[in-house]
């Protein structure tokens, strides 16, 4: 009878283990702003990510709550003060506001908790803090599909770039002209645009005196479709080559088919655009569940928490043993391979879409992979 | 030619700015205060078109009645739960509530209708006529006419009715009207709904051409602070001719230099103005500035 007692003992401790695993509840808030000038955004990335929880696999417990973190970098810590203060959090769905990102990442080095993002500020991953992941092309990564696009497949010499006034505008602008100038086509003119202008006529009249042979734009949403509509309705014959907020399905909503048409965008990703079965599947989930289209930020953000619940699946337990994994890991998302570039950048692809003039639904013109030169 | 284009254009802007200015006057003289969620009605009449154009594919212009209406009720329930209640209390009490009224008004928009720019219909058709060269957008010709006959309106009932004798000697004096047997609150509860209708005629003629976002408010609030500073503090003309010369201001100036002098030439400006003239253009006897 002595001789079983080992055996039971390690019985025993076997099902408390199994009742563990399986009784595990996996925390992962999301903390994104909803309200405020980057809602429309940040309600993609919500989107995204409640979208990828919801298909979990069945063999993992895992809980969200959403948390608004409105467009001040206080919010966000708040937020994350309460969502992690708790304990039990394995990573955190993080704002894509670039402010509200670099005031959680000390806190989140403290806690330990990996901040899963689709943010495009440079800075966020250039901190040296391990605990970042951006699942979403950076500036330095689509804005060369942007000028290679223009310089390469069009064959244009003389791009004019009108660019936001904004932190975001300035940094593709300063980006772009640094790219195309090397691609020896050096801008023929430049303005910057605040997002409240209305009238975007003088900035068209005074970009086509330089006498450009294709209009870069670099603005968001409203700011886009307004240029673009009334470059329209001007009869400007000049392709547009516009930044990521074009691909927007409320973007393109904005405007007629014909309107758009000779307008290209670049963008991580046009979900819409269709391009795999995986794709179609997630549209149509994306469709039923939030009754809009998704875009390239949902995606990302939706791949991110994929890439989460993977680490999860493969045995992660906790938020170091997710943060391993996701700095280690090669993940095969939808939008494209996400790994880390040692940094926390994950995302190395852009893709152009353009517009037929035809349908609001843009087609894939060209994929540009590797551009950070860290995925072989 | 271009230069006429922009002319057009700015007389579009300012036009529809000239409502969003009247509508913010108006419930100033009446009430003393600022109306800080007076953008936000704009806003909101801009999404209300999008709204009824949902259900009712119609012109704008079909849609302007029942925006009109429907944001008259609306300036009605602003007043009675952020004016009334706090009107003996100093005027920093009625700022704080209708600055509170605006964030309710963006975040409600904003759960309603989602984040998204969205664009209401044009008042008769959209697309563009071509007169000698000049490519003129139908919508800016409407904008022009409808906003011009909205005043003209303002100003008959204003001036040749006795409702708007009424009106103007709450806005004037309202002790002296209330002496006088002039319904006084009544006379406000009026104000702040035809404020907020101005607001919502401003919203719709705003929203085909430029869009409409809920986050749109408090830029257009500061366009009609700014247009009233300038026509003078309190007048209702003042307040129109503000808001055309801000337009073709940021429209004009904007095509000549970049957007960010053009905005900083408008600022410098106004306060060479400030000094000169501290009164404004129209200087009528000014209320406290708030």
């Amino acid at each position: 009878m002595r001789s079983l007692a080992p055996l039971f003992a390690s019985l025993f401790a076997l099902m408390a283990v199994g009742r563990a695993a399986v009784a595990q509840e996996f925390y992962i808030p999301v903390l994104v702003p909803v309200t405020g000038f980057l809602s429309l955004e940040g309600t993609s990335q919500r989107n995204g990510a409640l979208l990828a929880l919801k298909t979990a696999p069945a063999t993992l417990s895992v809980r969200a709550d959403v948390i608004d973190t409105g467009t001040s970098p206080e919010a966000a810590v708040t937020a994350l003060e309460r969502a992690v203060g708790q304990g039990g959090a394995v990573a955190v769905g993080a704002s894509m506001l670039g402010t509200q990102m670099l005031a959680m990442m000390p806190l989140a080095e403290e806690y330990k908790v990996p901040l899963v993002t689709v943010s495009g500020t440079a800075a966020i991953t250039e901190k040296g803090n391990p605990w970042v992941f951006r699942f979403f092309p950076g500036d330095a990564v689509t804005k060369q599909a942007h000028a290679r696009y223009v310089v390469e497949e069009m064959g244009r010499r003389r791009p004019a770039v009108i660019y936001q006034t904004t932190a975001y505008g300035q940094s593709g602008h300063a980006h772009l002209k640094e790219l195309l100038t090397g691609l020896g086509a050096s801008p023929v003119y430049e303005e910057g645009v605040d997002p409240t202008v209305k009238d975007m006529l003088p900035v068209i009249t005074k970009a086509l005196a330089a006498k450009p042979d294709v209009l870069v734009l670099h603005l968001h949403s409203g700011p886009t479709a307004l240029f673009v509509r009334q470059a329209a309705s001007l009869g400007v014959s000049l392709p547009v080559v516009a930044g990521s907020a074009m691909h927007q399905p409320s973007t393109a909503a904005l405007l007629q088919p014909a309107e758009l048409k000779g307008v290209c965008a670049e963008t991580a990703a046009s979900p819409v655009s269709g391009g795999s079965p995986g794709l179609d599947a997630f549209t149509a989930d994306y469709r039923a569940q939030f009754n809009a289209d998704p875009d390239a930020f949902a995606l990302g953000q939706y791949d991110g928490t994929r890439m989460v619940l993977a680490a999860l699946a493969q045995g992660a337990r906790d938020a170091e043993g997710v943060r391993r994994y996701l700095s280690r890991a090669t993940y095969e998302g939808l939008a494209m391979t996400y790994r880390s570039d040692g940094k926390g950048n994950m995302a190395h692809s852009a893709t152009v879409v353009c517009y037929d003039g035809e349908s609001r639904t843009p087609k894939p013109v060209k994929r540009y992979d590797n551009l950070a030169g860290v995925v072989k | 030619m271009t230069l006429l284009q922009l002319l057009v254009n700015g007389m579009a802007l300012g036009a529809a700015y000239a409502l969003v200015a009247l509508g913010f006057v108006l419930v100033l003289n009446a009430t003393g205060a600022v109306n800080f969620a007076h953008g936000d009605l704009v806003m909101a009449g801009g999404l209300l078109a999008v709204a009824l154009a949902d259900r009712l594919p119609v012109p704008g212009i079909v849609l302007l009645p029942a925006v009109l209406a429907l944001m008259a009720g609306l300036g009605l329930v602003v007043s009675l739960a952020a004016y009334l209640p706090l009107h003996r209390r100093p005027p920093v009490a009625v700022f704080i509530s209708t600055i509170a009224v605006g964030i309710i008004l963006q975040n409600g928009a904003a759960v309603l209708f989602g984040p998204e720019p969205r664009a209401a219909p044009p008042l008769f058709a959209g697309g563009v006529i071509e007169v000698a060269g000049l490519v003129l957008a139908r919508q800016s010709l409407a904008v022009v006419a409808v906003a011009a006959l909205l005043i003209a309106g303002q100003q008959a009932l204003f001036h040749g009715t006795q409702l708007g004798r009424r009106l103007r000697a709450t806005a004037q004096d309202p002790e002296m009207a209330r002496a006088l047997g002039i319904p006084v609150t009544r006379m406000i509860l009026l104000t702040f709904a035809l404020g907020s209708a101005f607001a919502g005629a401003a919203g719709l003629l705003l929203a085909n051409q430029f869009f409409v976002t809920p986050t749109e408010g408090g830029n257009l609030i500061l366009k009609a602070y700014i247009a009233v500073t300038i026509g003078g503090w309190g007048s209702v003309p003042g307040a129109v001719v503000g808001a055309l010369l801000i337009a073709l201001f940021e429209v004009g100036v904007s095509s000549a230099v970049s957007y960010p002098v053009a905005a900083g030439l408008l600022y410098a400006t106004l306060l060479a103005l400030l000094v000169w003239r501290p009164q404004g253009l129209f200087g009528e006897a000014a209320r406290r500035r708030a």
